[in-house]
């Protein structure tokens, strides 16, 4: 019985792909370099004919649970579809849940919502740097990216008080203000970072041995990159000018004087320098952000009036903000709005649809690793199959933010 | 890539390679020896101050994971909020919202159970003073330092 099962699976194979002999390989989802999912790569020989990603493995119906909660509830929820980069995955759900309210947020609050983006979008990239490095078995890539992703922490850590999930932007502005020593010690991060980047290009971008890996693989064309809808790093290092941050008012990108990136091979190369020019970008990003930051409240207005002086008086004392009790139950007038954000992977997008309770009527959320994942069913294409893990590091993508 | 250029970066890599083998910079500590100071704004273990409490029950109310819940002695008139720790995430929206004051944050994170139980603190206990084990034991403290060449540190204080 098992055998004729057996027997028809190749048949089908067979007809499937015009008579080729074609192998199944299953990468995933145990596999520790695959992440929480699964690829069914079919080969030809050596060479890589259809590769179908099987994702789901990490499916946590967020969008579902975001309708039984009060709105303000969903933002540690929300954080936890991508941790490693947390501010700027909610920050488009608080902007979203920010126009509904009709609320606008204080200078200084935009700018500190800038400067924890920047740290995040710094961790997120060389995390996936870092995974990058190990799916080619270059360790040291892996620890030197995790570990200097440490220095990025600790900011974040010293600003919002916990190393991952920040939980920091509050709909009308941020938690907690900028502590004391703050700038001198994200400069002194910064200076080592600038002058480690210079390490990295030898030992990882620079060495032919990694170069001959990912140099003119996984080329992504322009065109190609448009119609299939990519976004973030991969996009731009196909030579497309676009970025959330430039189309979408947010944070205080308007303020500063920043350029995007763009590089125009689009080959595994190109998709992992360009992150090394953002991490660069968002350096220059946080120096200017640190400059510039304006005095004044961390939190709107209209909330501040309703917190009572006497802990107005322990605000301003510990830099930290208390909520309004109004904050348990927040209730939208009915209506809808939607936000992007860009992230260290790519663009989030937010459909928030109120219906004047406190919990929402419907929350979308288009995740950039989702748009994404149609890379690794194209570009591997047509390679051999020890490229494939090349192009997938290249893509940075990210399994739980996928799947939700 | 002609074979010159390519001859200078193999070397620059394995040159890089060992400068980093004989001037390591390594950003981990022996944990139960040192033990990292959290600084004061650290999200760690909740306190609770039962005399300042006010009964509101605003911090039950947005706790995001169910994990403080408010309790009603027999012949009690008042409730007042305990924890389950096997449920919290330490957002601190709790804190955050409390309109007395009667929670905050302690910069202790370092506490582990045996049993799941143990993990739920009705008001009474809710209130207790928390020590990082390491520190009892005799750690010693480090602080985090930002260092140019070599990146985060932790120095004794």
């Amino acid at each position: 019985m098992e055998q004729s099962s057996l027997t028809f699976r190749y048949k089908e194979l067979e007809r499937a792909w015009d008579g080729e002999k074609v192998y199944e390989v299953f990468i995933g989802p145990q596999h520790p370099a695959s992440g929480h999912m699964r690829f069914i790569v079919r080969l030809d020989g050596d060479i890589i004919v259809n590769v179908e990603p099987d994702i789901g493995y990490v499916h946590r119906t967020m969008e579902k649970l975001a309708e039984t909660k009060e709105y303000i509830k969903s933002i540690p929820l929300f954080e936890r579809a991508t941790i490693i980069d947390s501010n700027n995955i909610t920050l488009g759900y608080v902007r979203a849940l920010e126009k509904l309210l009709g609320i606008e947020v204080p200078p200084r609050a935009r700018y500190l919502r800038t400067l924890l983006s920047e740290i995040n979008r710094i961790a997120s990239h060389l995390y996936g740097l870092g995974l990058a490095g190990i799916f080619i078995n270059h360790s040291t890539m892996f620890m030197w990216g995790f570990g200097d992703r440490e220095i990025w922490l600790q900011l974040a850590e010293e600003l919002t008080g916990a190393r991952l999930t920040h939980t920091y932007s509050i709909p009308g502005g941020v938690r907690s203000d900028l502590p004391q020593d703050f700038k001198d010690r994200a400069l002194k991060a910064i200076r080592y970072m600038e002058r480690r980047l210079k390490d990295y290009m030898k030992i990882f971008f620079n060495n032919p041995v990694t170069v001959a890996r990912y140099k003119d693989i996984g080329i992504l064309k322009k065109e190609d990159a448009k119609r299939l809808g990519i976004v973030g790093p991969n996009l731009r290092a196909s030579g497309v000018r676009y970025d959330a941050r430039l189309v979408e008012d947010y944070g205080a990108y308007r303020e500063i004087d920043f350029e995007v990136p763009v590089r125009e091979e689009g080959d595994a190369l190109s998709r992992l320098l360009l992150r090394i020019d953002e991490i660069k970008i968002s350096m220059d990003i946080i120096r200017q952000v640190l400059e510039k930051i304006p005095d004044g409240p961390i939190l709107a207005e209209k909330y501040l009036r309703l917190i009572p002086p006497k802990l107005r008086k322990t605000m301003e004392e510990t830099g930290r903000v208390k909520f309004p009790g109004l904050f348990a139950s927040l209730r939208p007038p009915p209506g809808e709005a939607t936000a992007r954000v860009e992230m260290g992977h790519g663009e989030v997008f937010y459909h928030i649809i109120s219906d004047g309770s406190p919990k929402p009527y419907r929350v979308r959320i288009v995740t950039p690793s989702f748009r994404n994942l149609l890379l690794l069913r194209y570009l591997p294409v047509g390679h051999r199959f020890m490229d494939f893990p090349a192009i997938y590091g290249s893509v940075d993508y990210f399994p739980p933010e996928a799947d939700r | 890539m002609s074979i010159l250029s390519s001859v200078k970066r193999h070397i620059d890599a394995i040159s890089t390679g060992l400068k980093y083998l004989f001037a390591s910079s390594r950003m981990t500590v022996r944990y139960p020896e040192y033990s990292i100071t959290l600084r004061d704004n650290y999200r760690g273990m909740i306190r609770y101050y039962k005399d300042k409490c006010i009964s509101c029950s605003l911090c039950a109310r947005i706790c995001p994971a169910d994990a403080i819940k408010m309790y009603r002695k027999a012949g009690e008139k008042k409730m007042y909020p305990g924890i389950n720790y096997q449920r919290c995430i330490f957002c601190g929206f709790c804190v955050s919202i409390c309109p007395a004051d009667a929670l905050e944050h302690t910069p202790v994170h370092d506490i582990a159970w045996e049993s799941l139980e143990e993990m739920i603190f009705p008001p009474e206990e809710f209130g207790r003073e928390w020590v990082s084990p390491a520190l009892e034991e005799g750690a010693r403290r480090v602080k985090a330092v930002f260092d140019e060449k070599r990146g985060l540190t932790h120095v004794p204080e």
